[in-house]
């Protein structure tokens, strides 16, 4: 038997074989605990406050950076360079170096643990959880102590990743060449780490208990992203086993990546354009090589993570036109910035929001910060002289919304037109539709853009009102679900009403099991990671829009998500039997809590 | 409400002290505090924020965060030392600015 079998929540499918590799771990539980001699206590705590001086030092250089428009932010940095400098955590913790021979990495913990007891103690709940603000600061201070900075270009060899938890920041910076695969005891299902794992091309599991506590650098895994099951150090039976079954795997996507260039037409001669979601240049010749037809969605916000300033204008015309002039004649969406809720966490450090997935994100900070939101328009709008261009404005909530996005974009194109840059001034503008607000008033937004993409991630977690990162209530995050498809049945209606397109981006898009029925509903073009593009064409060019209509009217008439998932799933294990083998599906979240 | 400012001579020996209200709509949360901490900061004197039974260094964002005084809170400031009279003086003019929050 192997040492060990745990268990995840599988976000791309695949099996990878490999040494595990830890990044980002739980410092808290890790951390070196030894005593140190009298004679080595100066030394010890000169190497505390070098720590705690080098993290200021980089809180002060990102700090001169942050735009005066994000004055809150700022703040928020300020206050961390105040915590570091506070008796309270470098002084008690060399007190506690000097008085106890602790080791400075334990003697910081300590303190911290003092810290926490008194914040505890607080009633009012926002003082309590200014604790975060502490925990943030320390483990900066620990990972420089023990050596533990993520260092994600310097990964050796091909290993599989394991990590606390990986943000968008995280993942962007990894050499993709050198990961096999990823572990994450954090996440749900539709978390960045899955998105990005897919997009990567290799397995991935999140919310893995345990995980740090079972798993060593160096140890032999197998994580096995078709069950969710990560093996470790396995006996040679079990690895035989697994080779197989890669084996079989790899057999079958490249059956389906052989019909991957011919169109997405169904039987009686339906078409539908199948596009890619991409957030790099580089993913351009996978996204096209597994058939897709250009890029539906390409997210802006990474040349906006892992940097301290923000792109100039000019820097992010390059790559747009570069991307533009790549993919001309096939089209490109670019969704503007979609900064906020986690993605600005990993980039600025934390917004100070107490609700940040219904706080300042997306187009709503967009608008708050328009010099930032104008360079970002104006490099698009360079970029659509190149090539097939249109933008679509995430998140929006409302009439109001859509025309103040709008009236920045006419400011930006009148500058342009001043200045004599080119740029297409047909440029197709659409909206996300993301919000139950904007479901119910998509006939009204329809007059106002020309196509909608239906961002199907957000849409099922603010209808639902889940959090799809919460591995508590993830069970709850259906796409099947009589609302979800009500939903999404209204905005394809009221699209088509106006007489514009409708796309949809989301997870959704992606699921072999829940096509069928949104091109059902007639909807014009799917944006999906590029990695499923071959199953999902394939689908689609075994399946014909009579039996896809009749399988919408009857899935309508159901009430409950368990009744819909049992047709879609007859429908499915009738046509596509290698599909069930390989593929999860979202409609796995139909469980109960645990 | 009146301050006073007064000569004590407590268990720390003899200090200066003079009480304030917390006037902000929030309270001494993190803003408030930073200021407050930062502005200590600047002075040499050992400078105690006193509410009810708590006794806190005025120099520690975290000290001054966990008294969680509220909005109409009286707070006692206390300092000893060379500068101490200017510290309070200007601590105190923070309270009354409500720390341009």
């Amino acid at each position: 038997m192997a040492d060990k079998i745990l268990s995840g929540i599988p976000v791309s499918t695949g099996i990878a074989i490999g040494k595990a590799f830890f990044v980002n771990r739980n410092h808290k539980a890790h951390l070196p605990r030894h005593t140190v001699s009298a004679a080595m206590m100066d030394a010890e705590v000169a190497r505390l406050h070098d720590a705690f001086a080098a993290v200021e030092a980089e809180l002060t250089a990102i700090r001169e950076q942050v735009p005066a428009d994000l004055r809150d932010y700022g703040l928020l940095i300020d206050t961390h360079v105040l915590m570091l400098k506070d008796p309270k955590l470098s002084g008690v913790a060399e007190e506690y170096i000097r008085t106890l021979g602790l080791n400075c990495a334990w003697a910081l913990e300590k303190a911290v643990a003092d810290q926490e007891a008194a914040f505890g103690a607080v009633h009012d709940p926002y003082i309590r959880e200014r604790m975060q603000d502490v925990r943030v600061v320390a483990d900066k201070v620990q990972a420089k102590l023990i050596g533990r900075e993520t260092d994600l270009t310097a990964i050796p060899g091909r290993v599989i990743i394991m990590a606390h938890d990986l943000t968008p920041a995280d993942t962007v910076e990894i050499q993709v060449s050198r990961i096999m695969g990823f572990a994450t005891v954090r996440g749900g299902k539709t978390s960045h780490t899955g998105i990005m794992a897919r997009s990567m091309g290799i397995p991935a599991l999140v919310g893995v208990d345990m995980l740090e506590d079972v798993v060593h650098d160096g140890d032999l895994v197998v994580i096995d992203g078709l069950t969710g099951k990560i093996v470790v150090n396995p006996t040679e039976a079990e690895l035989e086993d697994y080779n197989e079954r890669a084996a079989h795997f790899e057999d079958y996507t490249l059956k389906i990546k052989r019909g991957c260039q011919l169109p997405a037409e169904t039987y009686d001669g339906s078409r539908v354009q199948v596009l890619a979601n991409i957030e790099l240049v580089e993913e351009i010749p996978a996204a096209l090589d597994n058939g897709a037809e250009g890029v539906g969605l390409y997210r802006t916000e990474y040349a906006y993570l892992n940097r301290t300033d923000l792109p100039g204008e000019d820097e992010l015309a390059e790559k747009y036109i570069d991307l533009a002039a790549i993919l001309s004649p096939r089209k490109v969406v670019f969704r503007t910035l979609d900064l906020g809720a986690d993605k600005f966490i990993s980039a600025f450090g934390e917004l100070n929001e107490t609700n940040p997935a219904m706080g300042l994100r997306a187009i709503r900070f967009c608008l708050r910060n328009p010099e930032l939101f104008k360079s970002q328009l104006r490099a698009i709008l360079r970029a659509s002289a190149y090539g097939n261009v249109s933008l679509m404005f995430p998140m929006i909530s409302g009439v109001k919304e859509v025309r103040q996005a709008k009236a920045w974009l006419a400011q930006a194109k009148a500058e342009l037109r001043r200045e004599g840059v080119d740029f297409n001034p047909e440029m197709p503008v659409g909206i996300m539709i993301e919000l139950p607000s904007a479901v119910m008033i998509a006939d009204f937004l329809a007059r106002e853009v020309d196509f909608f993409s239906i961002g199907t991630n957000d849409l099922i977690q603010y209808s639902i009102g889940v959090d799809r990162t919460n591995h508590h209530v993830s069970y709850l995050y259906q796409p099947l679900h009589p609302a979800t498809l009500r939903t999404i049945k209204l905005v394809v209606d009221a699209a088509h009403q106006a007489g514009i397109e409708v796309s949809l981006c989301g997870e959704v898009a992606s699921d072999p099991f829940c096509v069928p029925i949104l091109l059902g509903m007639g909807i014009d073009s799917l944006s999906l990671t590029p990695q499923a593009i071959p199953g999902i064409k394939r689908i689609i060019r075994q399946t014909n829009m009579h039996d896809c209509r009749k399988l919408l009217r009857k899935v309508l008439e159901c009430r409950t998500v368990s009744r819909i998932n049992g047709l879609v799933m007859d429908n499915i294990f009738k046509s596509f039997p290698d599909e069930v083998t390989f593929f999860s599906s979202l409609l796995e979240n139909d469980e109960s809590p645990s | 409400m009146t301050e006073t400012n007064q000569s004590t001579v407590g268990e720390q020996g003899e200090y200066l002290s003079r009480q304030v209200v917390v006037a902000n709509e929030h309270g001494l949360h993190a803003r408030p505090a930073g200021k407050l901490a930062q502005r200590a900061q600047g002075f040499a004197a050992q400078i105690r924020i006193v509410l009810d039974e708590q006794e806190v260094d005025a120099k520690s964002i975290l000290d001054v965060l966990t008294l969680a005084a509220g909005p109409g809170d009286v707070l006692e400031i206390r300092a000893t030392g060379a500068d101490a009279a200017q510290a309070v003086e200007a601590l105190e003019t923070l309270f009354h600015k409500r720390f341009n929050d």
